[in-house]
């Protein structure tokens, strides 16, 4: 059987690979706020030196942290004409016919590309240096106070682990269909697009069949089983924070702060 | 389609989170397959029609997270508008499906589907222009984003959910929603 993805990650001893999980999650959308927020100049001069420093400190060789912003240079050359071409800016350099070049189009469209990338690379980040187990783990105990509203987060938590354990098997399901297909004169490595698109497409519906047959299985199982709700499950490794923990998370809560006191 | 009980509908979700991480990886011979066709929306549609808003709301919040956070797609920088987007089609999808009741299967979904498809990109688009991309974002920006670029997505989302439905209550994995009189 196949084992879970492990997605980005790379293996590593470095600060941030030693860094709990669920801190690494709650820094990243505090310097995601910090990105967001940022003000045009001081602003982003501060986050780039923030994520020079985690770059550093992850022991990651720059090329791997901004690898998939390489992958995406065409996407983000096309959202900065989207918005140099199209925004209403004063400042306009240049017009033909609906597209119109501003100074300020340019600017913006320099600062969403600023924002994209920036994000990327702190996802990157956390998805190169966290194994996807750990994340999961992190994010069932992140959702705990969700209780307080009324959220049964036993419930999402078991539906996420069941779902993690799920993938493999999927996966699995996934290529067997698809060798099935190819066996029935499925083009998926074509040169031709139309006949990628027709081969991909007939894949959707046996997929289905196939993984709702398994959720039909295994419900039977747990409730044959006299399974009721997640309420009373537990866990037997309880995992308390470092130090170091609590000391990255209010280095970047400072962060998130200092960048909307800064002068805009 | 609500005749079943929590722990079914609970292992569906997880099913269907499940296809949100993997169904996108099979389109990846595509170029821009993902942009394009939208695969993950499909489970997410799927779960809200069958298993109710509460299990649509969560397959739209927990399929794109964790397919971000496992495979890296779609980006982080992508994933809040994304997370809005897919959490109304799951929400919308299983609200709609227990308000309308024509007696024809394939009305009751096509107009869960419509609506929550159009509710979706609305709310996505809102969101974006009010949080995300606050006074950057702009009609047009919406409109080819949501419409152009993903046209063959919304095509193959209108012709496949009812019929993966309509396939799932064949092969009995899920209830008929108007089953005929004995």
């Amino acid at each position: 059987m196949r084992t879970l993805p492990t997605g980005q990650y790379i293996p590593g001893h470095s600060f941030l690979h030693q860094l709990d999980a669920r801190v690494k999650i709650l820094c990243l959308f505090l310097l995601m706020t910090a990105v967001i927020g940022a003000s045009p100049l001081w602003g982003y001069a501060l986050v780039l030196v923030v994520i020079t420093m985690l770059i550093l400190l992850s022991g990651l060789p720059l090329r791997c942290a901004v690898a998939s912003v390489r992958r995406m240079c065409w996407f983000l050359l096309a959202i900065w004409l989207m918005n140099a071409l199209f925004f209403a800016g004063e400042d306009v350099l240049a017009s033909w016919g609906i597209f119109q070049l501003s100074r300020g189009g340019m600017k913006q469209g320099f600062r969403v590309v600023s924002n994209v990338v920036l994000i990327l690379i702190l996802g990157n980040l956390l998805t190169m240096t966290t194994l996807p187990t750990q994340v999961t783990t992190a994010l069932e105990s992140l959702i705990k106070p969700l209780k307080l509203i009324g959220v049964p987060t036993e419930e999402v938590a078991m539906i996420i682990s069941v779902a993690i354990q799920f993938i493999p098997t999927l996966m699995e399901e996934t290529e067997l269909i698809k060798m099935a297909q190819i066996a029935r004169g499925a083009r998926f490595e074509s040169k031709k697009l139309s006949e990628r698109v027709a081969s991909s497409l007939p894949l959707v519906v046996p997929i289905f069949i196939s993984a709702f047959r398994r959720a039909e299985e295994l419900a039977l199982a747990m409730e044959a089983r006299g399974y009721r709700n997640a309420k009373n499950r537990t866990r037997c490794q309880k995992e308390p924070l470092e130090l170091y923990d609590y000391v990255a998370l209010i280095v970047c809560a400072l962060i998130c702060l200092l960048q909307f006191l800064l002068p805009r | 389609m609500s005749k079943m009980s929590t722990v079914k509908c609970s292992i569906i979700t997880a099913v269907c989170i499940g296809l949100c991480v993997v169904l996108p990886m099979a389109f990846h011979s595509i170029p821009n397959g993902g942009t394009l066709f939208s695969p993950m929306h499909i489970p997410v549609l799927l779960c809200g029609l069958i298993c109710g808003w509460s299990f649509g709301l969560l397959c739209g919040l927990a399929g794109p997270l964790l397919s971000s956070l496992i495979t890296g797609m779609p980006p982080m920088a992508y994933l809040p508008s994304m997370l809005v987007e897919l959490a109304t089609y799951g929400l919308i999808c299983g609200l709609m499906i227990n308000l309308v009741r024509t007696k024809k299967l394939y009305t009751d979904l096509y107009i869960s589907l419509v609506v929550a498809l159009l509710a979706g990109r609305i709310v996505a688009g809102v969101a974006r222009a009010l949080i995300f991309a606050a006074g950057r974002y702009s009609l047009a920006a919406w409109t080819t984003s949501y419409f152009v670029m993903t046209w063959p997505g919304l095509v193959i989302q209108l012709a496949l959910v009812p019929a993966i439905v309509a396939a799932l209550m064949k092969a009995k994995l899920i209830p008929e929603r108007y089953p005929a009189q004995a």
